[in-house]
């Protein structure tokens, strides 16, 4: 069988539709983020968590997701890998041209950024499966119901646990908490909102975020234009419109995410 | 002024090189870098020291395209929009130390010392850097109207001279934006939006298959190249490429 020859400049392609559709998701992940500065006992941000954990067409979408997250990796990686190989013997001084830096470190910052990533996958998939240690909380109308059945588990989750969203769930939950109540025939789900409140109290998880995000700015901030080179639609008429929204988009997406984790932080 | 001059050496293709030192004095300001390296292997000549150093050159004005040197780690030396017959030795300090290596890529291989084999420019042309019409006599100039800016456009794209520096610069020894200006110059006028699609396919098939690198948007053969074209060049190959994926010949 003979397999198609995929050629560098729709390798390239694919490596930046994929991308365009990751940094999309970014801003949209940004905005959902900002939920946690409201007040609210977490009852915007946890009602998103849990329309995003529970409706089918988001599970298709988060499929989609963490696959377009690999082939980008992958396809970058190979694209690296290849582009190595075309200079076998190095020159003995290092470069001196002008060249746009961000483009030299982009799979650096992009294996920074998937290490990552990883973790935060650990951190919101292990918590949602309970292997990892989170907060947890249960609807507190499904509580209510259970008291009919099985009043000792109602009355374990009401001890245990504390009213918060408008008195909507019942949360405060740990891994020991979760595997009781599930026993009883409770849903339980992670608590993000104060999960995620409790976390940007602590200095040093504060500072990795903002080293996180610095290097996410340096990927996207290459990343954007190279989207629109790769395309071909960076043209003499267009390519200062392209680098000023660059910069707005990178600027205003890495500035969402680190507002929240500074805001919380000082208590906003 | 004075140099000290590193030059690679190597005896043949196949030969293991390396960098060989020079002391070289009396070297005029005005002098250009070829120049001195013209003194340098008559002294070499005269004195039987070793052989000359061996490089490419032709027109000594900047329009061959022959001459192609990585000098200090920039490809046609410290100066923007020059080939290295352009380079004088005023550019330097006295009693600098001169790195002066041949075009690195795979596509390039060395001959001698530091003359690379750059007809891998030349198969890539020949894959489709065309057009096969047979044209018969030559039309008067202004039989077909062309618009003035898309004339300039693909002028500045044709005064590519193919000297590699685009290659040499690119930390992945990509060939696009020699490729780019190939297409742009026939994409850009009427005669060659006709076979655009099968040129690009073509063209770029076989600059992979040479093995050159991909692009990855750091633009280094848009700061060194001494015809000073640019990415947008690099961006219509691109555009040019999903037109041709889709099997339509693009008009630009």
């Amino acid at each position: 069988m003979n397999i198609p020859k995929i050629h560098s400049i729709s390798k390239k392609i694919l490596v930046g539709a994929l991308g365009a559709f990751l940094s999309f998701f970014l801003l949209f992940h940004a905005s959902a983020n900002l939920l946690i500065l409201r007040h609210d006992d977490g009852e915007w941000y946890n009602a998103f968590c849990h329309f995003m954990g529970t409706y089918s067409i988001i599970k298709v979408f988060e499929i989609g997701l963490l696959a377009a997250l690999l082939l980008h990796a992958i396809l970058a990686i190979w694209l690296a890998v290849i582009n190595k190989m075309a200079r076998p013997v190095s020159y003995k001084k290092p470069t001196r041209s002008k060249t746009h830096t961000g483009s030299k470190l982009q799979v650096w910052t992009g294996i920074l950024i998937f290490a990552c990533l990883i973790l935060h996958f650990t951190d919101f998939y292990f918590v949602k499966s309970g292997w990892v240690k989170g907060k947890y909380m249960t609807k507190a109308e499904k509580v209510v119901a259970l008291n009919a059945t099985q009043p000792d588990a109602a009355n374990y989750a009401e001890q245990h646990g504390k009213y918060s969203a408008k008195g909507n769930w019942l949360t405060n939950f740990d891994k020991e908490d979760k595997a009781f109540l599930e026993a009883a025939g409770l849903e339980v789900e992670p608590d993000f909102y104060h999960q995620a409140r409790e976390k940007f109290k602590i200095l040093h998880i504060v500072i990795s975020y903002l080293v996180f995000f610095t290097v996410v700015w340096f990927h996207l901030r290459h990343g954007f234009a190279a989207v629109f080179q790769t395309f071909g639609l960076y043209n003499y008429k267009y390519s200062r419109a392209i680098e000023i929204l660059g910069q707005i988009y990178t600027w205003g997406v890495c500035l969402m995410f680190t507002i929240v984790v500074i805001g919380v932080y000082f208590g906003l | 002024m004075k140099f000290t001059l590193h030059i690679w050496r190597q005896e043949n293709a196949k030969a293991k090189g390396h960098f060989e030192t020079y002391e070289i004095d009396n070297i005029r300001p005005d002098c250009s870098f070829l120049e001195m390296l013209d003194i340098l292997n008559e002294r070499l000549i005269n004195d039987r020291i070793a052989h000359p150093v061996c490089f490419d050159n032709d027109c000594r004005e900047g329009i061959c395209g022959m001459c192609g040197l990585y000098i200090n780690g920039r490809p046609h030396g410290n100066d923007d929009g020059i080939t290295t017959c352009q380079l004088h030795m005023r550019k330097f300090k006295d009693g600098d130390d001169i790195w002066i290596e041949p075009w690195r890529a795979k596509p390039f291989p060395v001959i001698r010392d530091l003359v690379v084999d750059r007809s891998a420019f030349d198969k890539i042309i020949q894959a489709g850097g065309y057009i096969s019409t047979t044209t018969g006599g030559v039309p008067d100039a202004n039989t077909i109207p062309i618009p003035k800016h898309k004339a300039d456009m693909a002028m500045d794209a044709a005064s590519c001279i193919g000297c590699g520096a685009c290659v040499a610069a690119c930390k992945n020894a990509s060939a696009m934006l020699f490729v780019g200006a190939k297409v742009s110059h026939l994409a850009l006028l009427p005669q060659g939006q006709i076979e655009a699609a099968d040129r690009v396919k073509k063209m770029v098939a076989k600059m992979d298959e040479l093995g050159f690198g991909s692009c990855t948007n750091t633009y280094a053969c848009e700061a060194e190249c001494p015809k000073l074209i640019k990415r947008q060049n690099i961006s219509r190959l691109n555009r040019q490429w999903i037109g041709a994926l889709f099997g339509r010949d693009r008009k630009e």
